[in-house]
């Protein structure tokens, strides 16, 4: 499936590029773009990752670690391993996501835009090459003689029957499957 | 294949009570008491396309030649088996709002006999002459 959504996602955007290929005005690439994607609609954002501008700032290295400083760090230790932790956190996450406010408006040149339709071009036929195999497969021939084979004696009725019966304990059996909940699934997360 | 080829040797089965040839399409012929039955058809190549997906041990091939079921008042196939090959294999399919299936004696005296060839399926509805004794 994920193969599947992959190609229609560089199926959509390389049709988005092949459009504005065409386009004489440049568009503003930097706002974000819908597609729908089988349905599903794509939030597309062009970004090269030079421009990331980070969401937060790292902490001044030079700040000085003076003897006021140590004062005022005589907190306990365990505050300031979970101020440290927090921020470890969401600077980890600040660097993983994009910043989707359109800041500055620097349209794409006709080139940019050949040269990232032929990129995903190659891409998709990448992608085509895996995903072909997974076409619906056609029907198997189960028999050069049907008419011989539909002719020939019927199963036993007390076969069919017997098989119904196990059949249906099983079907029966397969109903009666269910999730045991023990614990709670959610739970509040504690930082001692 | 000619249609009338290939209706020719279902007409002469012996107590058949009527048959379907299905191809991707949709249905090539029909007589009997599936005459222009679609609906049971649909039915049917659902039925075909999962079971044909059937393999064993990493076989090339479904270990089946011939299915055989009946079809319960909602149109759902009610019992599948799957003889001509070395050792019997059997499945069910079962509606799911049917509580029990085998609460009583079969009144049918009727059965769907299936086969695929040559990308067409082949449907025969066939009576059921002899019955074996029940067993209770």
């Amino acid at each position: 499936v994920k193969q599947f959504l992959l190609q229609k996602f560089w199926q959509a955007s390389l049709c988005f590029f092949t459009q504005l290929s065409n386009n004489q005005n440049p568009i503003n690439l930097k706002q974000p773009v819908i597609l729908n994607v089988c349905g599903l609609d794509v939030f597309l954002v062009l970004q090269d990752p030079s421009e990331r501008k980070p969401l937060i700032t790292q902490p001044n290295p030079d700040r000085p670690l003076n003897g006021t400083d140590w004062s005022s760090a005589s907190q306990p230790t365990a505050r300031t391993d979970e101020q440290a932790l927090l921020t470890s956190i969401l600077t980890k996450t600040a660097l993983n996501i994009i910043d989707v406010s359109a800041t500055d408006s620097q349209g794409m040149e006709q080139h940019e835009y050949m040269d990232k339709a032929r990129q995903y071009s190659t891409k998709l036929a990448l992608l085509s090459n895996s995903l072909s195999q997974k076409k619906p497969t056609p029907l198997p021939s189960l028999t050069s003689q049907p008419h011989q084979v539909l002719a020939s004696d019927l199963v036993p009725y007390s076969d069919v029957q017997q098989v119904s019966k196990i059949a249906a304990y099983a079907y029966s059996a397969i109903s009666q499957i269910k999730v045991d909940a023990k614990e709670e699934l959610v739970v509040q997360f504690a930082i001692p | 294949m000619t249609t009338s080829a290939l209706t020719q040797g279902l007409e002469r089965i012996p107590d058949q009570l009527g048959y379907l040839v299905i191809s991707e399409d949709g249905v090539l012929a029909s007589a009997g008491e599936l005459e222009n039955d679609e609906h049971t058809a649909g039915i049917i190549m659902q039925m075909v396309r999962t079971a044909c997906r059937f393999r064993l041990q990493g076989a090339a091939e479904p270990p089946f030649k011939r299915m055989s079921g009946r079809l319960n008042k909602t149109g759902h196939l009610k019992s599948l088996t799957l003889p001509h090959t070395n050792t019997q294999y059997y499945c069910s399919q079962h509606d799911a709002n049917q509580h029990s299936v085998l609460s009583s004696v079969m009144l049918e005296d009727y059965v769907y006999t299936v086969t695929v060839s040559g990308q067409k399926v082949f449907v025969v509805k066939r009576q059921i002459n002899q019955r074996d004794p029940v067993v209770v």
